[in-house]
């Protein structure tokens, strides 16, 4: 379906069912509201809010809290499985089976959010303001938990920390505060489809503003790559070999635990620590050919023109180890870390398994350079633990 | 200026006193308000004033006048206007001007949000209490309550503005005036929080403000990312121009005058987001030529001809790499935007010939290292011969159309950046890299090659 086509498609099923039902029952009716909120499911559904490290989470989590707090079980089974079924028609998503897992995971992520709610609720009277706090709070997180466990089933890949979870906070607490708009609190206020309505303005605002940010992001990393290829493109180093190095030392510094943003300008100077050779003469009209530390320093120089890649600069030291002497110290971690994966690179040429091995053997002893034992071990688990792919590591 | 600065003196007066008074009236007449709640919201808003995203280059997401207008409903049952006048004063803490010690701005921002607020909470002071129980009629009065708000800040504010920039009062108002309007639907929303805490209590405060926080982190996010994408292209023009000095300005003005193109085409501002970042990296493909034939003067081999030529290829392959710019990648092969009057002038994407007319009126009006810079007219009538053979006609009308609107001037004597010539560089003749500009067509032939 073309997005124009579905964007058409959506609003008609969203919009007409709710106008019938209220000009027919009356915008008073059960039915009425139960429709409206059954298209903001399907709304939710389309919309997902994507957090930069944490899979995609669709709007209508929030939604259905808003429907726990309005219908009855049967009601409520009978609105949702209405709504993810169009959702799971009009989703953009490639061939039958993504859209049946998708709709299997997210029928069983609603349904244990129904549980949790009637559990929680059944204990005090629905006037305890407590209790229905405590039971919207605990739908929406169950929502999310078995969301991410069924989305994680097979691949084992379940990241349990803290890290990038701003975005489910920010669709509870919306949730949990377009519910309470709806039908109040301990008897008291309730504002009806004008709640929700109204206060789904932060949530969308996130939603905005997490839209952006994956574009951006996407782009930032698909420039980074793309000048990579430059300097091969200009024929000064083998192919691949910016990209190569990036995904090694990415590896090897998740498994050297560095922070996030060490990562980032790890990727960043990784991907162009040859960028600098471009701008150097030709070897034929300096009649002498062209020293690495050159054009380290000519990389480094450039990124420093960027504020932001400064540190990414830093990660690029123009001078060689001393022969047969000790690692610096004031080589950082990153530092080593690049520099073992640009040299593994160049002695593996890309290659299968037994030319890896021969170049960490030769890293190892290598004439020239003493490199970090720490860092060469990172790069060994790195090769152990991942699978290689046409002398590429296959990164997930 | 000495009665310039009197008048400022007495207006921030003047304010301040009027704020002062209305903190005394409210506070010795009306009732207490409901002090929890009251340092609550105020904390709040002196955190949304200090900690404001733009959300757009013009509009700034005014969280601040949102709480404000939450207590402007929350305070109204119990009728203490002093919460109110309270909040709003609290808009007014700028902690970057208490750090300036700039004391006449931060009592006029302060006295100028508290009469703001006064004046938003007197509507729902006459209207009847009943009127906050029911939606549309919340939604009309939390309209004329902004509308009170914005209006008693924008004038006082007008009134500063033009004294101290010397602009005049009326222009200052409407573009005030258009930042507020955008700023209505976050009224709303502060109404409608104002009127959840009367029903439920302070709850409602951390379930409205930790969605609105993520919005925030997120969005300070992307613009930081944004700024380190730009960064990013800035390197690559610096590596241009240090390879070819002469083409110092070249990509920047480019995409200016994508811009004043697009513009005068009606791009959406997506595309001319994309149109900038095309300009801007049309020449990546350079940094693959090297130093020396790049700066040669003087005619160039056929072998280094085709060395030259071969940037656009890589400028397209880099360019196609990136999502959002794939669509534009032939923006830098010369070949592909040449303008085809008959085939097909539906369906072809008319970017790649902004860029391609953008840059040859830059070629022709900037000094290369094989030819002195055209007067502007030249240069226009260059562009006007080729339209519809080289150039699209409607790329190149909306140029000269945008360039003359705005009475600027490009070319000989007009230049930005003079350079320091080691070598005088000839008046006309075909030299490296200026690819793409008018002396197109003239192919070095190879008996000369062969000669050089």
């Amino acid at each position: 379906m073309r997005p124009t086509i579905r964007a058409l498609v959506t609003a008609v099923v969203v919009v007409v069912p709710p106008v019938v039902i209220g000009i027919t029952r009356g915008v008073g009716s059960p039915g009425f509201v139960l429709a409206t909120l059954a298209g903001g499911i399907v709304v939710g559904e389309l919309l997902e809010l994507c957090p930069p490290v944490r899979a995609a989470i669709p709007l209508s989590y929030a939604v259905v809290l808003v429907l726990l707090r309005a219908a009855s079980v049967q009601e409520f089974v009978i609105t949702v499985a209405a709504a993810e079924l169009v959702a799971a028609v009009l989703r953009d998503a490639p061939g039958v089976v993504v859209r049946v897992e998708c709709l299997a995971r997210r029928l069983v992520a609603i349904g244990a959010a129904l549980g949790v709610y009637s559990a929680i609720a059944s204990v005090g009277s629905s006037d305890n303001e407590t209790v229905m706090l405590a039971a919207l709070a605990g739908a929406g997180l169950v929502e999310f938990a078995v969301d991410e466990v069924a989305g994680e089933i097979g691949r084992w890949h379940l990241d349990l920390s803290g890290h990038g979870r701003s975005a489910q906070l920010a669709l509870v607490t919306s949730g949990m505060l377009m519910a309470v708009g709806y039908g109040g609190l301990g008897g008291r206020g309730g504002m009806g489809l004008w709640g929700p309505a109204l206060f789904s303005v932060p949530l969308l605002a996130a939603w905005y503003s997490f839209a952006r940010l994956a574009v951006i992001r996407r782009t930032y990393t698909q420039t980074l790559r793309a000048l990579s290829i430059v300097p091969e493109l200009g024929g000064l180093v083998r192919p691949g070999h910016g990209a190569r190095v990036a995904d090694v030392s990415t590896e090897m510094g998740r498994e050297l635990g560095l922070e996030p943003h060490e990562i980032e300008y790890l990727q960043a100077a990784s991907l162009l620590h040859h960028i600098g050779h471009v701008c150097l003469d030709d070897p034929e009209v300096l009649g002498r050919p062209i020293e690495a530390s050159e054009v380290a320093r000519a990389s480094a120089e450039m990124l420093r023109q960027a504020e932001f890649l400064a540190p990414a600069a830093d990660l690029l030291s123009p001078d060689p180890l001393p022969f047969g002497g000790a690692p610096r110290s004031t080589t950082s971690t990153a530092g080593q870390v690049l520099r073992v994966a640009s040299a593994f690179d160049e002695l593996s040429e890309g290659g299968d398994e037994r030319l890896a091995r021969g170049a960490v053997e030769a890293l190892y002893s290598g004439p020239g350079y003493v490199y970090d034992p720490r860092v060469l071990a990172a790069l060994e688990r790195v090769l152990e633990r991942v699978p290689r792919v046409d002398g590429r590591v296959a990164v997930t | 200026m000495i009665r310039r600065l009197n008048l400022l003196s007495l207006t921030v007066g003047i304010v301040t006193g009027a704020a002062m008074a209305a903190v005394g009236v409210t506070a010795a007449r009306g009732p207490a308000p409901d002090w929890v709640f009251l340092a609550v919201l105020g904390g709040l808003t002196v955190l949304a004033s200090n900690r404001s995203v733009a959300f757009r280059d013009d509009a700034v997401f005014s969280a601040d006048s949102m709480l404000v207008m939450a207590s402007v409903v929350a305070f109204r049952p119990s009728g203490a206007l002093l919460g109110p006048v309270l909040v709003g004063m609290c808009a007014g803490l700028d902690i970057a001007q208490f750090r300036e010690r700039a004391w006449q701005k931060v009592l006029f921002n302060c006295g100028q949000y508290g009469l703001g607020a006064l004046a938003a909470a007197l509507v729902f002071w006459v209207a009847p209490a009943s009127a906050l129980s029911s939606a549309p009629w919340l939604i009309l009065m939390a309209l004329a309550g902004a509308v009170a708000f914005s209006v008693t800040t924008i004038v006082m504010l007008a009134v500063v503005l033009s004294l101290t920039t010397g602009e005049r009062f009326r222009s200052v108002l409407g573009t005030l005036w258009r930042m507020h309007i955008e700023g209505l639907p976050f009224a709303l929303l502060g109404v409608f929080l104002g009127r959840l805490y009367l029903d439920v209590g302070l709850v409602v405060v951390p379930l409205f403000v930790t969605p609105i926080l993520v919005a925030r982190e997120a969005f300070a996010s992307y613009l930081a990312l944004k700024r380190s994408h730009g960064d990013t292209v800035r390197i690559l023009i610096g590596a241009l121009e240090a390879k070819d000095p002469y083409t110092a300005g070249h990509a920047e003005r480019v995409a200016m005058f994508t811009h004043y193109i697009g513009l005068e085409l009606g791009l959406s501002a997506k595309g001319l987001e994309r149109l900038r970042l095309a300009a801007l990296m049309h020449d990546v493909g350079k940094l693959v030529v090297p130093n020396h034939l790049l700066n040669k003067p003087g005619r160039l081999t056929e072998e280094e001809f085709a060395r030259v030529q071969m940037h656009e290829e890589v400028s397209v392959e880099i360019l196609s790499r990136i999502d959002f710019l794939a669509p534009v990648a032939p923006s830098a092969l010369s070949e592909h935007t040449r303008f085809k009057p008959v085939a097909d002038a539906k369906g072809q994407p008319i970017e790649p010939h902004i860029v391609a007319v953008a840059d040859a009126f830059d070629a022709m009006t900037s000094t290369r290292s094989y030819r002195k810079a055209l007067p502007q007219a030249i240069a226009f009538l260059e562009l006007r011969e080729n339209a519809g053979k080289q150039f699209h006609p409607r790329v190149v009308d909306a140029l000269i159309v945008a360039i003359e609107r705005r009475d600027e001037r490009y070319g000989e004597g007009h230049e930005a950046d003079i350079h320091d010539f080691g070598v005088e560089p000839p008046d006309a003749g075909l030299g490296s890299a200026g690819l793409g500009d008018l002396l197109h067509d003239e192919v070095p032939d190879s008996s000369e090659a062969t000669q050089s």
